[in-house]
């Protein structure tokens, strides 16, 4: 966000005219319940957030869960763009919820200001399997089609579009089981009831005597497990995750923007936030404005796309 | 690991740490008293709030809210036949009939020194076998809970008693609003018409609260002019020292205990499950079985030890797998997370002061019971009786409209609550028995999901079932339960004609 352009937004931002924002409570709205992942985000960037508001503003969290996420999202989208209610923003579920079912919000029903976690997928094994490298387990899954599972948390989600990815980056063909959240699934693959799976490197974290990651579904390998090669690496050019971040109702006028943005880079930059971060286990990728924007419209694009080719529902 | 939980225990006695498990057990006790708000309401509620708080305070809040609200079920279940939490219909049984006759007092009494009991074995069990019990429930995947699902459904049709056909078709009533909202696979819509507030299933709270508090206070309101105050003079409340030693109910403690702790590290069935199993294995090995259901001191016993055997249990899967074995540990762990309390082998060595001090917030919430329930249950709200019937009435009907809208704050399950009620109230009537609807919507839901995960794990097989030592001794186990009690009865008739 150094663009020329946004310097001359911020310069332009009449400091006096503005000057009232935040004048009451600013809500940000979790399409979970307390203590998920994301809602657990949400409560540390409203925290720091109200610092960086200045002024005694203050930011409370607001639960809406329902139906996978989709009620918390549709009370963003449909809320007045006045800066008072923002969401938070989980990719690709989102938008995947846009493609299987009537939803009643899509990818332009948003402001997007910042994203803050991005948490790669794995294709993961228990530590007593056979299989010791990636290579080896689709070898298997080409050997006789459908005859390795594979453990994921959901259909329609990011561990659903990591295995359709796989399957088609190396032609090898899994059983996919969806179980009810990454836990299950985890859980599932430690007691030998399906082959693999795939979930996110944070999932994976604190089992390191349980899980085998075969790979990382990223461009890059993670810091937090530098011994992991990426799917890249292996040959398979593959990149899926779980990404986390804070949008506002489409519409937003763009000083509030500004305002918003400038306040959620400093919340970024605060060290404080992103020990809290690290310690909760949540890698931070942030994204933001533009940026965040042109990445959901790409996972748009992929939900679209596997949607089209392979619904599944 | 035991030196760790002695190393634990300092920070457990810091005053704002044990005051907090004082002050959740007082409130679990009131939350599970009122019908309509439950356990795993209140924590719900509480989560957001304990972000700022030190985690000992926010855990001991929830381990004592846990344990108090499991016993405060009882209350209302042996003072008006309206169980308080969804693990207390099984205390419906014998403490109803046990308040009719005069002995409510002694009936909470065996009430809280069991729920104590329970929990105070479940505690130890958390805490010096979690890492090996954990190693079980891994043995149970898909085709296993499905089998354990159908198990318990199979047992509270048949071993109940009464009609086995009425017990199914309340059964089946059950399963069916389990099927209701988006199915657990592909997540298309089922039975919702288009509504989103039900897209997610119907809660076993809305469910529980229509059906077995509202035909009770039509019952209170058809009768108005007449008084229980004969009933509370004598609830014999006399101290709790005194009526200890009539409590000899060490086998069924034992049993219910170990009961409770085995259904709750199993992922998905809860207390109300063990409260079930336990009541009926109690029974069937009593020496009385036939005075069982109208007012049985023991049934009680058996109801309430076991489903506080299941809280910390419930939390061995949770703290070590991030499975929650009930609902209520579910919650639990969402407030695990808001302290960065990752479920998993590294949160016992990274914080091992907190995870092995919230372990003993629970054993202390469980003794605890004793000393704050038993005076709490029968000094206050026994009296509760001596009130007029109209304002009883409508006190309950205004706890159970503000329990079920504090769910989701919605409206619409208010209404869905109230059409449950029209349905128990016809039920009850009817005489179809009620528990097998809540045990229906509990476990239909599992059976359906593990049963559609492990075919698709067997590519469409049905043998994949039956491919283990697991399964195949819960299939037995199942048989015995559904062709059991026919076949005592032939062998039993044989011998009256030889």
């Amino acid at each position: 966000m150094k663009t020329p352009l946004t310097a001359l937004a911020l310069a332009l931002t009449a400091t006096a005219a503005f000057a009232e924002y935040p004048d009451k409570p600013v809500e940000v709205v979790v399409g979970y319940s307390a203590g998920g992942g994301t809602d657990v985000m949400a409560r540390t960037v409203a925290q720091f957030l109200e610092q960086e508001l200045g002024d005694g503003a203050s930011v409370v969290v607001k639960n809406m869960p329902g139906a996978g996420g989709q009620i918390g999202f549709t009370e963003v989208s449909e809320a007045a763009p006045d800066g008072y209610t923002l969401g938070t923003f989980n990719l690709p579920a989102a938008l995947a919820l846009t493609k299987d079912r009537a939803a009643d919000y899509d990818l332009d029903s948003f402001t997007y200001l910042a994203n803050f976690v991005e948490d790669p997928n794995t294709i993961t094994v228990a530590a007593t399997s056979k299989f010791e490298t990636l290579g080896e387990l689709l070898d298997a899954a080409k050997a006789d089609p459908g005859a390795i599972t594979l453990g994921l948390s959901s259909l329609g989600g990011n561990d659903h579009f990591a295995a359709n990815m796989m399957q088609e980056a190396s032609g090898a063909e899994f059983t996919l089981v969806p179980f009810k959240g990454a836990s299950n699934a985890r859980t599932a693959i430690m007691g030998g009831h399906v082959a693999a799976g795939t979930m996110t490197l944070g999932q994976t974290s604190n089992f390191p005597d349980d899980l085998r990651v075969l790979a990382v579904l990223a461009d890059e390998r993670s810091a937090f497990r530098p011994d992991v090669p990426t799917a890249k690496e292996l040959g398979y050019d593959v990149q899926m995750s779980s990404l986390r971040g804070i949008v506002a109702p489409a519409g937003l006028d763009e000083a509030t923007t500004e305002q918003l943005l400038r306040a959620l880079s400093a919340v970024n930059e605060n060290p404080d936030f992103q020990a809290m971060m690290a310690e909760q286990g949540n890698p931070i990728a942030f994204m933001a404005g533009d940026d965040f924007a042109e990445t959901a419209a790409k996972q748009d694009g992929i939900a679209a796309q596997i949607w089209a080719e392979t619904p599944w529902k | 690991m035991y030196s760790d939980l002695l190393h634990a225990l300092p920070d457990v006695f810091a005053w704002t740490n044990f005051a907090a498990v004082v002050i959740g057990v007082i409130a679990g006790i009131v939350v599970g008293a009122m019908p309509g708000l439950s356990a795993t309401m209140a924590i719900s509620v509480l989560v957001p709030f304990t972000f700022g708080l030190e985690p000992l305070v926010a855990l001991g809040l929830m381990a004592g809210i846990y344990n108090g609200a499991m016993y405060g079920g009882a209350i209302p279940a042996v003072l008006l036949r309206i169980p308080g939490t969804p693990a207390a219909v099984a205390t419906t049984f014998d403490g109803y009939p046990m308040a009719q006759k005069g002995e409510g007092g002694f009936a909470l009494q065996v009430a809280v020194v069991s729920s104590s009991i329970g929990g105070i074995a479940s505690a130890f069990a958390l805490m010096l076998l979690a890492p090996p019990l954990s190693k079980v429930t891994l043995l149970f995947g898909p085709s296993e809970v499905f089998w354990v699902a159908v198990f318990g459904l199979a047992s509270i049709i048949f071993l109940l008693g009464g009609n086995p056909i009425k017990g199914l078709i309340s059964a089946c009533f059950g399963v069916f609003v389990s099927v209701i909202g988006s199915d657990p696979i592909y997540g298309n819509d089922r039975f919702t018409f288009g509504q989103l507030e039900m897209l997610d299933g119907i809660n076993i709270v809305i469910l529980l609260v229509g059906l077995y508090a509202l035909p009770p206070v039509i019952d209170l309101l058809e009768t108005p002019l007449k008084t229980d105050g004969v009933n509370s003079s004598k609830l014999g409340t006399e101290p709790i020292w005194k009526a200890l030693p009539r409590m000899k109910y060490w086998k069924t403690w034992l049993r219910g205990s170990l009961l409770g702790i085995w259904i709750g590290i199993l992922p998905g069935a809860g207390g109300s499950m063990a409260a079930f199993m336990s009541y009926n294995e109690a029974r069937r090995t009593s020496k009385n079985p036939e005075k069982w259901g109208e007012g049985e001191p023991e049934g009680v016993a058996a109801a309430e030890v076991a489903n506080n055997a299941d809280t910390a249990s419930a939390l061995i899967p949770a703290l070590t797998l991030g499975i929650p074995g009930t609902a209520v540990a579910a919650v639990m762990l969402g407030g695990l997370l808001v302290h960065g309390l990752q479920p998993g082998p590294m949160l016992f060595r990274d914080n091992p002061d907190i995870v092995f001090g919230f372990m003993w917030q629970f054993l202390f919430g469980a003794i605890l019971l004793v000393l704050l329930g038993g005076s709490l249950a029968t000094n206050s709200f026994a009296r509760l009786l001596n009130l007029p019937r109209p304002l009883l009435g409508s006190v309950i009907i205004v706890l159970m409209l503000i329990g079920v809208y504090s769910i989701h704050g919605r409206m619409f399950d208010v209404y869905l609550m109230l059409g449950f009620g029209a349905i128990g109230w016809v039920m009850d009537r009817l005489k179809f028995p009620l528990p097998p609807v809540v045990l229906g919507l509990i476990l239909g839901g599992f059976a359906e999901e593990n049963l559609r995960l492990a075919l698709r794990i067997g590519r469409g097989d049905p043998m994949v079932l039956f491919q283990n030592t697991t399964s195949l001794i819960l299939v037995a186990l199942t048989v015995a339960v559904v062709v059991g009690p026919t076949l005592k009865k032939r062998f039993i008739d044989s011998r009256k004609k030889a």
